[in-house]
């Protein structure tokens, strides 16, 4: 029952940010948000005024960060707000076109530079050095700027709605950043419209009875997926990844289960604090979750996993790419290519352009079951077909680099088992009921077909707060002290 | 949210006494059992190891003291120990072994927070409660929700309760590590990566959190002259630099603490029979090195 995690304490420093993040899980946010609140609330009659504190607590939240990266935000905020009014006002598509390529050009340009500078560099160095030609290190000593993906995700969306004459361009600048900004979502999600989020920072907000329920109900069931489930899986998963040279294939079969779970509960559970917070705050954020590992295909996998990203990627990739109006093979081609750019989303490595690589293959095999064999959705095996393939995938997205990610693959499918590595028995025992715990609240609200989203205002008051008080006791007894939220990386 | 306030509040403390009630009658396991055992054996005993888990798995006390007890605890550190220590009473002769290792008084990142696995007993044991207040390592909520002491410890109390690990009569705190074939494989793997060489750092530098529990160990023993303190490290397979173990060294000897390195004991002899890992001992090695100190402990007169 002892310390392989004592072995080698060196963290992945790609699963690791040295920096200091005000978390929805720390005692600052607990401060920060319910005065946040208070104040947001007594201004209720003067929505203007609620819209400028949101401005303001939002760039709190992100400068609690790193204050010089709010200039980036600030950056692409100014652009695409003059960028959205001149593609409103350019008359003729061409001109349009022109407005929209300063806000593409800029706003990947930044991503680029500060995601993937660094990875295409070493990258170009590396294949150099196999024709026998060696590079000077190009890398740079670049950070990566917090939440930078989703942002710019977010502000591309507004730029290319209006060009597509989807939405009117905002004339309300602090309006148009705060959608940018507003700090529920601003580092990790969910990836908000314009055409919803605008709308309503536009307007007056009510709080009524029924957003106060599911909001506190959906923030105390977040917390509970991070804070006690992930964050537990997380302690065996990141001794075994550590150290997974030294691990059996069964260690690493139920190391890369429990990441699988660790994830979905680490990103789930931050969006529905995300969301609660937002429905505290009177708005209304699109779901981001829907129990995704309760999918019969990949496809519906993917209606239910990061759904904002997904249904990004299918409006502005893969629609743009020509989606399936071109044929058979350009739709083979544009869904792989939508889900290698989908994994590089992720980060800079091959690793996710690899994990990003096995969804897309999979979604084309699908794509052409279903067209030769004339069927809408797999039956009952599906359950197990589409969580292997998932299963195989999150290897490649959690191994440090592409060895590890191939040894662990090998190690595991040549049925290298053996005794399994249990590390800490306290921790492993924990972790397991958690899980069990986790997936009976998760069958519980699927079967019932209400979503999570809206699930707290089903209780009354007396019934809901003795849930949350369980719910806040059982945090207390069993909440594990890894801070970070894994998607804050990307 | 009052309700919800009020309510978590009542529940908080309904479930904290129940824990209280069902954790004292607990004496085995490393959750709360080997700290109730240890505090209900602490000023009986004559002899007793403080240490983590290389003072818990290589030191067996017996061969040295036959009413002896170890409390070396997994995961733990000096703070932890300091704690601990300042339970002791002085009215009882004894030897105090506190093990060390090196590398954790030059660890920057070392910040004392391995003290609040001591916080099943916060607001239970005056000397404990003192201390971990004293480290500002506990969380903010855990004066209002107190079930916050047995975080992460809920399942391994309850498992001790229906079925204990051993038998905590006969148990005196030493737990050998053997190992099948499959971890002589993965132990083999670990020891290949530490042939290396590497360099020492440039700058090693106390760190102010362990050296302020270090000085609290030393005021303590300096004051209670019924017991005498031997500060250890027992053996590493393989350590690369020497400067931090002068440096460790020197320190101790400025406190007037007497310290005994045995760091390199095995250096060149690198049997593999001796190690489960780079840093800890099989039952082998410990039975080895636990023989080796006794003779030391009969060499000093003094003991």
């Amino acid at each position: 029952m002892y310390y392989l995690n004592e072995l080698k304490q060196s963290h992945d420093v790609k699963f690791s940010l040295k920096f200091k993040i005000l978390l929805f899980n720390s005692v600052e946010y607990l401060v920060f948000f319910p005065v946040v609140f208070i104040i947001y609330w007594l201004l209720k009659d003067r929505y203007k005024r609620q819209n400028m504190l949101l401005l303001i607590s939002s760039y709190i939240f992100y400068g609690w960060w790193d204050y010089r990266f709010l200039s980036l935000i600030i950056f692409s905020s100014f652009l695409d707000y003059f960028v959205g009014l001149k593609i409103e006002v350019a008359q003729g598509k061409k001109n349009k076109q022109r407005w929209l390529m300063v806000s593409l050009i800029s706003n990947l340009g930044l991503l680029g530079i500060f995601k993937y500078y660094n990875f295409f560099a070493s990258s170009f160095a590396n294949s150099m050095s196999t024709i026998g030609w060696d590079v000077n290190d190009l890398t740079l000593n670049i950070i990566l700027p917090v939440g930078i993906s989703f942002y710019t995700f977010q502000t591309l969306s507004y730029s290319i709605d209006i060009y597509r004459g989807r939405i009117n361009a905002t004339k309300n600048m602090v309006a148009f950043f705060t959608f940018l900004s507003l700090f529920p979502q601003l580092v990790a999600g969910p990836i908000e419209r314009a055409s919803n989020l605008i709308p309503q920072i536009e307007r007056k907000r009510m709080l009524n009875n029924a957003l106060i329920k599911n909001g506190v109900f959906q923030i105390i069931i977040g917390l509970f997926r991070k804070v006690a489930i992930a964050d537990n899986l997380g302690v065996y998963v990141d001794s075994v990844y550590a150290n997974y040279d030294l691990h059996n294939g069964s260690t690493l079969l139920i190391a890369t289960l429990f990441y699988a779970f660790q994830i979905y509960f680490d990103f789930s559970g931050y969006s529905d604090i995300a969301i609660g917070s937002a429905k505290l705050l009177g708005f209304n954020f699109h779901r981001n979750f829907n129990f995704p590992y309760f999918s019969r295909t990949l496809t519906e996998f993917w209606r239910r996993w990061h759904i904002t990203l997904s249904f990004w990627l299918r409006d502005y990739l893969y629609i743009s790419l020509g989606g399936n109006r071109r044929g058979i093979a350009m739709t083979y081609r544009n869904l792989l290519l939508t889900m290698l750019i989908g994994g590089l989303w992720h980060g800079s490595s091959w690793n996710f352009v690899i994990w990003g690589g096995i969804h897309g293959l999979f979604l084309s095999i699908e794509k052409f079951t279903f067209s030769k064999f004339n069927i809408k959705t797999f039956n009952a095996f599906g359950y197990i077909y589409t969580f292997v393939v998932v299963l195989i995938a999150w290897i490649f997205f959690r191994a440090p680099d592409l060895t590890a990610a191939f040894t662990i693959f090998s190690k595991i499918v040549s049925f290298d088992f053996g005794v399994l590595f249990i590390g800490n028995i306290n921790s492993f025992v924990n972790a397991i009921c958690l899980l069990s715990l986790g997936i009976i609240i998760d069958l519980k609200i699927f079967r019932s077909d209400i979503p999570l989203e809206n699930y707290g205002v089903q209780y009354n008051t007396l019934k809901l707060s003795v849930l949350v008080s369980i719910i806040i006791i059982i945090l207390c007894l069993f909440y594990s002290t890894t801070e970070n939220f894994i998607y804050f990386q990307f | 949210m009052a309700l919800i306030v009020v309510i978590s509040y009542v529940l908080d403390k309904i479930v904290f006494y129940t824990f209280n009630k069902i954790s004292d009658k607990v004496m085995t396991g490393q959750a709360i059992g080997k700290l109730n055992h240890f505090l209900s054996k602490k000023d009986s005993v004559d002899f007793m190891v403080f240490g983590n888990s290389r003072a818990n798995r290589h030191i067996d006390v017996r061969v040295l003291n036959s009413n002896s007890f170890n409390m070396g605890m997994d995961g733990v550190g000096i703070a932890y120990n300091s704690a601990l220590i300042g339970t002791l009473k002085n009215t009882h002769k004894q030897i105090v072994v506190v093990h060390i290792d090196t590398k954790n008084f030059f660890d920057k990142d070392y910040d004392g927070s391995d003290i609040t696995s001591l916080k099943t007993k916060y607001k239970r044991n005056a000397s404990i409660t003192k201390a971990l207040e004293e480290s500002g390592q506990l969380s903010v909520f855990q004066k209002f929700y107190r079930s916050i002491n047995y975080n992460g410890n809920t399942i391994g109390i309850l498992k001790n309760v229906v079925r204990p690990s051993y038998n905590f009569r006969t148990y005196y705190g030493y737990d050998p590590i053997t190992i099948n074939e499959s971890q002589t494989f993965m132990r083999d793997q670990v020891l290949l990566r530490e042939n290396s060489t590497e360099d020492c750092e440039n700058d090693y530098k106390i760190n102010a959190v362990a050296l302020k529990y270090l000085e609290t160990i030393a005021a303590f023993a300096h004051r209670t002259p019924n017991k005498t303190f031997i500060f250890i490290t027992s053996p590493l397979y393989h350590d690369s630099c020497d400067i931090d173990n002068i440096k460790l060294a020197s320190l101790m000897d400025s406190l007037d603490l007497t310290y005994w390195d045995y760091t390199n004991l095995y250096k060149d002899t690198k049997n593999k029979s001796y190690w489960k890992d780079a840093t800890h001992m099989t039952k082998n090695g410990a039975e080895a090195f636990s023989n080796y100190l006794n003779v030391q402990f009969k060499a000093n007169h003094s003991f």
